[in-house]
């Protein structure tokens, strides 16, 4: 029941993903937060099996961290997407894979290109300027391909995340109510309310 | 026969030394010098850097490293060796992050770091790391400024102010004289140059300094602050020394005088 | 009869590879844990023991096939499942109340069972879902605590110790454990000491003031950070109870009262919770039994003399004596 949204606009990508916890027919915590801070530039919303994502997500977030320290600089975003696909690929190979669909977003700032790629468990990746996971995604696709701007300025991008948030509401038989929202730019990460 | 006691590294020797550990030891004393000094709300790590050849990119030549935010660790000894230790090292602070959710308290990792040099001094095939190390850092959650010591046998303590490596005994019997509880950040910084240069004879350009003032804030002066701190120590003998020489010229005249008087008076 | 004989013979390219493997193990052994690092939590594998588990391709299946009640009736082992216990925190603490009854399948196996495990003086967890794998697995991670305690010289965090049992149960995730348990404590509070009274702003917001502290973590690998959980099959009646009475400043006899009540509306209305509830309450120097409460005595009678009692029963009808629906016209009445 997880949904998941990201976009891309000038210079930043927001990432946004719903706050509740369930077991069963049972909203455990309404509060959580499902997106990863990985470095300055660098987040990751996880959504799927209970137990994987967060294992999964505070696994990738160490490593992450790990590289920054014995290197000085993190990992850009085309690497890190790469590191943790490739993770994720080897996972599924094993005894008991991770079933973590993920939405990676970052900020280069080498090269001044934002960056959000579309992960799902079976490891397949592919660049995208937006992306959805969950049941999200069969309103928001459709949505984002009509009004998604790359050039958008953070307030549009914003209004353009607001229209999916409010579809899903509108047509979706169990709404999540809140969602957390991060931004990252050139300036590193923010939370925003929406 | 006694040959065979410093081969095999996991045999004593008939008076109960370990010759590797202790070689190991000799190892840390020609490694270049390092000092680490507490202050009052500060912790300062001093190190003695190898001149640079004319072509070597200096940047490659580090002998401090983070092992996480808060938490510092310079060595003394083979370098190579150190390398291997701080990226164990740095695992485990991540390792301890992910497990516990809590960073590492700077004597946890030093007790990590310090087991593993053990290790390597009671299995079979490996050779015990030629380092000591000076580990500073703040605990999570903690104001105390800490400085710990491991050697190559594994044995780890905490200090006040401690050196390791080449004349680290000058240094460390400096240390004990100069050393004051509850010293600013300033002195601190000070205390750790002047007992640097103690050994360090090249001045300025051969001493590395990291000042961690808090929990995850730590700044590397650079080298015209160093030489600014070298110069006002300079400047301070220089004073001292001369306030030696007026004192001294002071005494010998006034004894010049008294005698001189006392002849008169004889007279 | 040839592979019989290089299994026992010790010359055998295969004894050599045993042996290797045997020594391996020996240095295996030999790991960080052993040397009190990793507060022995190093790796998320070692540290725990492992099971002989069933020699069938599909452990997990097998062991659905022998005590699923949902899907056979008649299997052979029922595991314990019923059960409403809670958990909240608030301005004085911790509340734990949990129900007391054991069911397998439809039979009430016992009306007397301790639902509250304590780890240590500062941590509890509470027991739904397999009686067995929670009671086991939460003793267990009271021996951890206190090698975690002696090692570190230090009481561990509610989040260590929540999240040490989180990895064991993930680690056999999907091998057929069932728990949903709740670690409760209070962390340890750090004072800045008085002689760095005039430290910087930023090393005060690193010495943050801790306190009471609630983890779900259930045999999925999920792990929670809360301030009200509910687990088991009553959890959605004490739910009922439980958010509506909730408010952060209540205060202790409010909230023990709060726990009580709730317990008592699950026992009530779910058939797999009741008999008895049992109370805990966390404070700052450890746990405190506050006590046990008999369902339907509380539903006649109430609590009798504590603190926060109503001085009635709980039931709908007490709650509701004397009152009516009926609008029938005064005058009527009357006449």
């Amino acid at each position: 029941m997880d949904i998941s949204f990201a976009l891309t606009g000038k210079g930043y990508v927001i990432v946004a993903a719903d706050t509740v916890a369930a077991r069963s027919i049972v909203k455990m915590k309404v509060d959580e937060d499902k997106i990863k801070v990985l470095s300055p530039h660098l987040l990751m919303a996880y959504s799927g099996e209970p137990g994987d994502t967060v294992q999964f997500a505070e696994y990738v977030e160490r490593n992450i961290r790990l590289y920054q320290i014995r290197n000085t600089h993190a990992l850009r975003p085309p690497s890190a997407a790469s590191w943790i696909r490739r993770t994720l690929a080897d996972s599924l190979r094993s005894r008991k894979p991770y079933a973590v669909n993920l939405l990676v977003g970052g900020y280069d700032t080498s090269t001044h290109n934002p960056h959000l790629y579309w992960i799902d468990y079976l490891g397949t990746m592919s660049e995208v300027p937006f992306a959805a996971h969950g049941y999200g995604a069969y309103f928001a696709l459709s949505l984002l391909d009509r009004y998604h701007d790359p050039e958008a300025s953070v307030e549009e991008g914003l209004a353009t995340l607001k229209r999916c948030i409010d579809e899903v509401a509108k047509r979706l038989v169990v709404n999540p109510e809140k969602y957390k929202v991060k931004i990252v730019d050139k300036d590193g990460v923010r939370e925003v309310e929406i | 026969m006694s040959r065979s006691y410093d081969r095999a590294l996991t045999v004593f020797s008939p008076d109960g030394h370990l010759f590797q550990v202790e070689y190991a030891l000799e190892a840390v004393r020609k490694g270049t010098c390092a000092v680490g000094v507490v202050g009052k709300d500060v912790v300062v790590l001093g190190v003695e850097k190898k001149s640079v050849l004319q072509l070597q990119d200096p940047r490659t030549v580090r002998k401090v490293a983070m092992l996480d935010d808060h938490v510092c660790l310079a060595f003394a000894g083979l370098t190579a060796d150190g390398r291997v230790l701080i990226d164990k090292a740095r695992i485990e602070c991540q390792s301890h992050r992910l497990t516990v959710e809590d960073p590492v308290t700077v004597e946890y990792i030093t007790r990590h770091i310090a087991g593993i040099q053990q290790r390597y001094t009671q299995s079979g095939g490996v050779r015990p790391f030629g380092v000591s190390t000076l580990i500073v850092g703040f605990d999570p959650h903690d104001v105390k400024p800490r400085l710990y010591q491991t050697e190559p046998g594994g044995i780890y303590s905490a200090w006040k102010a401690n050196a390791i490596g080449r004349s680290s005994k000058t240094v460390r019997e400096f240390l004990e004289k100069n050393h004051k509880d509850g010293m600013s950040r300033d002195d601190t910084i000070k205390l750790t140059v002047k007992s640097l240069l103690e050994v360090v004879q090249t001045g300025a350009k051969n001493i590395e300094i990291s000042v961690m003032e808090s929990y995850g804030k730590i700044t590397s002066l650079d080298l015209a602050q160093i030489e600014a701190i070298v110069a006002e120590i300079e400047r301070e003998k220089e004073a001292e020394a001369e306030r030696k020489r007026s004192r001294l010229a002071a005494t010998a005249a006034g004894q010049a005088a008294m005698s001189q008087a006392a002849g008169g008076s004889g007279q | 009869m040839n592979s019989f004989l290089t299994r026992y013979s010790s010359t055998s390219p295969e004894a050599d590879i045993r042996k290797a493997k045997e020594l391996f193990d020996e240095d295996g052994d030999v790991s960080d844990v052993m040397w009190g690092s990793a507060s022995g939590f190093g790796n998320l594998a070692s540290g725990v023991p492992m099971f002989k588990l069933p020699s069938v391709p599909d452990p997990t299946s097998f062991l659905r096939m022998h005590t699923d009640d949902h899907a056979d009736p008649s299997c052979r082992i029922k595991i314990k499942h019923g059960t409403t216990t809670l958990a909240f925190r608030f301005q004085g603490g911790v509340i734990v109340a949990v129900d007391s009854r054991a069911t397998a399948g439809s039979y009430v196996a016992s009306g007397t069972v301790k639902k509250v495990i304590e780890i240590n003086p500062y941590l509890l967890g509470t027991m739904a879902g397999g009686a067995a794998d929670c009671q086991y697995w939460e003793t267990y991670l009271g021996i951890q605590c206190r090698l975690h305690e002696l090692r570190n010289r230090e009481r561990i965090s509610v989040a260590a110790a929540s999240k040490y049992l989180s990895n064991l149960v993930y680690s056999y995730k999907g091998m057929g454990l069932s728990m949903g348990t709740m670690i409760c404590g209070w962390d340890k509070t750090v004072r800045i000491p008085e002689m760095n009274r005039d430290c910087t702003e930023a090393i005060r917001a690193n010495c943050r003031l801790q306190g009471p502290a609630i983890f779900y973590v259930d045999s999925d690998g999920s792990r929670l950070k809360g301030d009200l959980f509910s687990v088991g099959s009553g959890s959605t009646f004490a739910y009922g109870v439980l958010d509506q009475g909730y408010r952060w400043d209540l205060t202790d006899a409010e909230a023990q009262e709060l726990g009580r009540r709730s317990i008592y509306a699950a026992g009530h209305r779910d058939a797999f919770s009741g008999n008895t509830v049992n109370l805990y309450h966390v404070k700052q120097d450890g746990w405190q039994f506050i006590g046990n409460y008999d369902v339907s005595k509380l539903h006649y009678e109430g609590p009798g003399d504590v603190p926060g009692a109503p001085g009635t029963g709980y039931g709908y009808d007490l709650r509701v004596a004397g009152r009516t629906s009926s609008d029938a016209p005064q005058s009527e009445g009357q006449a």
